[in-house]
């Protein structure tokens, strides 16, 4: 253990005496403060975790933004508090948060809690390495490099390929733009987007919206990202994207990527990517696939052929941290690639972290593939939870979030006063809840306008109710309408009843 | 086989094992990270070749999981293979030792799982953001103004050039740069290599760092501690500068912000409330732990936001039952984001200001008292070039050449310079596979290899230093 007690601090580690040289005084020692680490993990396990997945406590605790500041007692001071004060504090952070692991939390594309994941994540809290170099973090880049081939070996390249973790699915479609951009142009590195002709990008209606950010950020503005309508069930209609690129090379104009996404925001349609790459080999144009949402079929033998063709792509973006509950963030970025385009594209070389000069072999350091100079271990907290469950248990997870999914849809379709917006492909279940004194009226702008004002009343009471948190929004000039999220294993049957009965209960009286 | 609705009457899964699971692991981490990582006693790390880790790691993911007992041995390996950056003798980047207040609130951060875009999904921290923000801006000078944490210094400086981009072209959007005048950006040789990433990665290409005739100068990006001399630009002189040419003035202080804290050293930053914008890392000297970086803006026309916003619908209805200006997700150019702020703001109650002030302070000294033994020291020469009058560090990196017994008095040889280069690479690998500590070296113009330490754990004391001082004299002098 630490060393010896003559040099235990009591209580606040900021008390240093000052009339001795302070360089005298003995630093900081684990004994001193173990007692609050282990209070504080002990509040952790008891009321962030265990309370937090039961169904029988709150998803949340509303209270306004006033009410809220007051509770909390934000304001910095100048001088420190005593170690039960700030215990005191942990408890109100954990109370007055939403429970995103509640098994009736269904409001995001993430849920739920993975406690090898979350046993990862405390690892590199305590270790806080940095993932640029092998000799900071040795075992991470080994992880990394893993995981990446893992992931590349389930796409398909059996050539193998390239990737690293960045900070977010939008971070990874801005590499994909990047790389395919610096591919066709590699000198805009150097002397920026007046190097090349104007650009354009393509993508569907139903895309997130990180493409658009993205071609802000880069410069290449959201104009030129070229929007191709999607049919009935939110999917891209490759004819659609042809007709525009042709359309676009006539004006002048120079398309470079195509932008599929496997599971939309929304609706958790799948683009259909066989036909697209069709499309993408003829007028040799870079084909991502943003798998954020939708890359975790690929776990699935019955489910992966929504993504048939994936190993046709350039680049796939696929976050761990949603289907598959690795803790945030966990976002994977891969690329079909093998003359090391990433390292090329984002290198800037600098010599007080990339020494060529060390005594061990320096291709193990992959800092200068990444846009960022530190950067967290992601992959270790998907790592260690595969290690733990097993391909084959992540398969089970992923088949029984659809067929859970199916489920309420069927349900949906039984009850009265429910309408599916359409038939889930994925685990997004969209409808609309009628209540009974709009029942009557028939199809059109008045009972739009009147079914758009019920979602978010039966928002804003579930929420001060604390039963249940799930998601409205508007969609194609529709009105508001639910979208469940069926994700975490811990979810039965009996809670997508209870989401109906719910609903039903809260909005009846509109 | 199709999964029948009886499949799904029960969770497929057992809250009881993972919640042992975390118990049991949260034992060995403490053990293995937090006192014997701490513990002079024990290695800073423990080296392997490559092919040798993966190994002993064994890597492979398989069809089957493993049992609890496996998965505690693999987190205890990972826990022994791994640097252990909060060593009293790690002083090989710019962040260091361990806060155990703002440590419990990152594994609070992660055990909530908080997602960072709206108030009804963070309502906590949505508010503690904004206040952590506001007490950051108070110390540069700012009584209002913008910003947000953003997952690394890099990504601050690229908001920073983007904002200004925005502010002087706002079209460039939705347009792009095709129609723009090219647009240039000042820095330093000695700045952070993000804003030439940044640079790349916008569109306005590295080649345009720097002064290109005929562009269009847009922004300038000073360093307030640069990365291996720690030095600070003179904010003030600069900021006439900017001011005469209405230029955006942008202060990459993720190294050096802290400062701002401590009443004795915030004159390093003098001037810094004529930015535009400061980048800030408590990551770093604080001691807050990955990732902490801040990005603060003088701005209050809710230019971050207009710059970034994509207005999505399925995230930022309008039609909420609270304000939806608590929906900060569209300030942001990503989505899902992390919450960082908890483990700076509950150290921040812990210590107070005064307690990140005495942190600072105590920085330092260190760096004084290792320059001042290294004067009595043969064989060790610092790198003049940020040293004042009194040749003081400006900051606290110390760069610094170990002369070998062998080399002294050579410098006349027409090889020194070749040899002298070596010298480091040496020791490095020396000192990691005995594990004994870790500094980092690099080479600089036309400087060959030199030490950089950084001195700024609260867990050091003056016997580490000592310490340090006589290992690269033991892992040297043989050379």
């Amino acid at each position: 253990m630490a060393s010896s007690t003559e040099t235990h601090i009591k209580g606040k580690m900021q008390h240093f005496s000052s009339h001795n040289d302070p360089l005298d005084r003995p630093p900081l020692d684990f004994a001193a403060t173990e007692s609050f680490l282990q209070q504080s993990m002990t509040m952790i396990l008891e009321d962030a975790v265990k309370k937090a997945t039961d169904v029988r406590q709150k998803v949340c605790e509303w209270h306004s933004p006033e009410e809220l500041k007051e509770l909390l007692d934000l304001e910095l001071r100048d001088s420190g508090e005593p170690e039960a004060r700030i215990l005191e504090r942990c408890r109100d952070a954990i109370r007055y948060s939403v429970k995103t692991t509640h098994p009736h939390f269904f409001n995001q594309l993430y849920a739920g809690l993975e406690p090898y994941s979350l046993v990862a994540s405390f690892i590199t809290d305590a270790l806080k390495p940095s993932l640029y170099t092998y000799e900071m973090s040795p075992v991470f880049t080994l992880m990394e490099n893993a995981v990446l081939r893992k992931l590349i070996q389930i796409v398909g390249w059996e050539e193998g390929g390239d990737g690293l973790f960045n900070a977010g699915g939008s971070m990874s479609n801005m590499y994909a733009m990047n790389l395919a951009r610096y591919r066709n142009f590699p000198e805009i590195k150097e002397l920026g987007n007046s190097a090349a002709p104007r650009l354009a990008v393509f993508t569907s209606q139903e895309c997130h919206y990180s493409i658009s950010k993205a071609a802000a950020l880069m410069g290449i503005g959201t104009k030129n990202v070229f929007v191709v309508p999607s049919d009935k069930k939110g999917k891209m209609i490759p004819s659609a994207l042809e007709e525009q690129i042709e359309s676009l090379k006539s004006e002048g104009g120079v398309p470079f990527m195509v932008n599929a996404t496997a599971g939309t925001t929304v609706l958790g349609a799948f683009d259909p990517i066989d036909e697209i790459a069709d499309v993408c080999e003829k007028y040799k144009l870079w084909l991502h696939v943003d798998a954020c949402w939708g890359g975790a079929v690929l776990m699935s033998n019955k489910h992966k052929l929504l993504m048939k063709g994936i190993h046709r792509v350039d680049s796939v973006a696929w976050n761990p941290h949603k289907m598959l509950m690795a803790c945030l963030q966990c976002s994977a970025f891969l690329v079909r690639d093998k003359t090391r385009l990433l390292q090329r594209c984002h290198s800037a070389r600098a010599s007080y972290l990339f020494q060529q000069d060390k005594f061990y072999d320096v291709s193990y350091d992959t800092g200068d593939k990444s846009v960022q100079c530190s950067r967290k271990p992601d992959a270790f907290k998907f790592w260690l939870m595969w290690k733990a469950l097993g391909t084959s248990e992540l398969e089970q997870r992923v088949d029984r979030a659809l067929a859970m999914a199916r489920y309420l849809a069927d349900e949906i379709t039984k009850r009265e006063g429910f309408r599916l917006l359409m038939e889930p492909e994925y685990a997004n279940v969209c409808f609309w809840y009628i209540p009974p004194s709009l029942r009557d009226l028939p199809d059109g702008p008045v009972l739009q306008e009147k079914l758009h004002n019920v979602a978010p009343v039966v928002k804003e009471r579930m929420m001060k109710k604390g039963s249940m948190m799930v998601g409205y929004q508007p969609h194609r000039g529709q009105a508001n309408f639910f979208r469940m999220v069926v994700i975490s294993p811990q979810v039965s049957r009996q809670d997508m009843d209870f989401v109906l009965d719910e609903i039903h209960s809260l909005g009846k009286d509109l | 086989m199709e999964p029948t609705a009886g499949d799904l009457t029960d969770p497929l899964i057992n809250h009881a094992d993972g919640q042992l699971f975390l118990h049991e692991a949260f034992k060995i981490i403490v053990e293995e990270v937090l006192c014997k990582g701490t513990d002079v006693k024990e290695k800073v790390c423990e080296w392997r070749e490559p092919e040798e880790l993966a190994r002993l790691l064994d890597l492979e993911l398989r069809e089957k999981g493993e049992p609890q007992e496996n998965l505690l041995q693999r987190v205890r390996d990972v826990a022994k293979y791994s640097i252990k950056t909060s060593h009293p003798r790690f002083f090989n980047q710019q962040f260091a030792g361990v806060d155990y207040h703002s440590l419990a609130g990152r594994f609070l951060s992660e055990a909530l799982n908080t997602n960072l875009f709206t108030y009804e999904v963070a309502p906590v921290f949505v508010l503690m953001e904004a206040e952590v923000l506001r007490g950051l801006r108070a110390l540069v000078g700012w009584t209002e103004g913008d910003g947000l944490f953003c997952p690394g210094g890099s990504t601050s400086n690229m908001y920073a050039m983007n904002l200004a981009r925005y502010r002087l072209y706002p079209e460039v959007k939705s347009q792009g740069l095709w129609s723009l005048p090219q647009l240039t950006v000042f820095t330093s040789p000695e700045s952070h290599y993000s804003v030439k990433k940044g640079a790349a990665f916008m569109g306005f290409g590295m080649d345009n760092v720097i002064l290109v005739k005929g562009a269009v100068p847009f922004l300038v990006s000073c360093t307030s501690g640069t990365t291996v001399q720690g030095a600070f630009d003179p904010l003030d002189r600069i900021a006439n500068v900017c001011d005469k040419h209405k230029l955006w003035l942008h202060v990459d202080a993720a190294w050096g912000g802290s400062v701002l804290f401590s009443k004795k050293h915030s004159h390093l930053m003098k001037g810094v409330h004529r930015a535009n914008s400061v980048a800030w890392n408590p990551h770093k000297m604080l001691v807050a732990g990955l990732q902490c970086s801040v990005l603060l803006l003088k701005d209050t026309t809710d230019l971050l936001k207009k710059c970034h916003c994509a207005n999505a619908t399925y995230l930022f209805q309008q039609d909420k039952f609270y304000d939806v200006n608590l929906d900060i997700g569209d300030k942001t150019v990503q989505c899902s984001r992390k919450v960082d702020c908890l483990k700076l703001w509950l150290m921040w109650k812990a210590v107070g200001s005064a307690g990140l002030e005495q942190r600072v302070d105590k920085a330092f000294l260190h760096a004084r008292y290792v320059v001042d033994q290294m004067k009595k020291r043969d064989g060790f020469q610092l790198l003049r070039d940020v040293s004042s009058h009194l040749n003081q560090p400006e900051f606290v990196n110390v760069c610094f050449w170990f002369i070998p017994p062998s080399l002294r008095g050579k410098e006349k040889n027409p090889d020194y310079q070749n040899r002298l280069a070596k010298v480091a690479p040496v020791i490095k690998e020396r000192m990691m596979k005995q594990g004994t500590m870790m500094v980092g070296y690099q080479p600089l113009g036309d400087r060959v290899n030199f030490f950089r330490i950084t001195i700024l754990s609260p867990l050091v004391s003056h016997k580490d230093m000592d310490f340090f001082l006589d290992e690269i004299e033991r892992l040297g002098n043989d050379l």
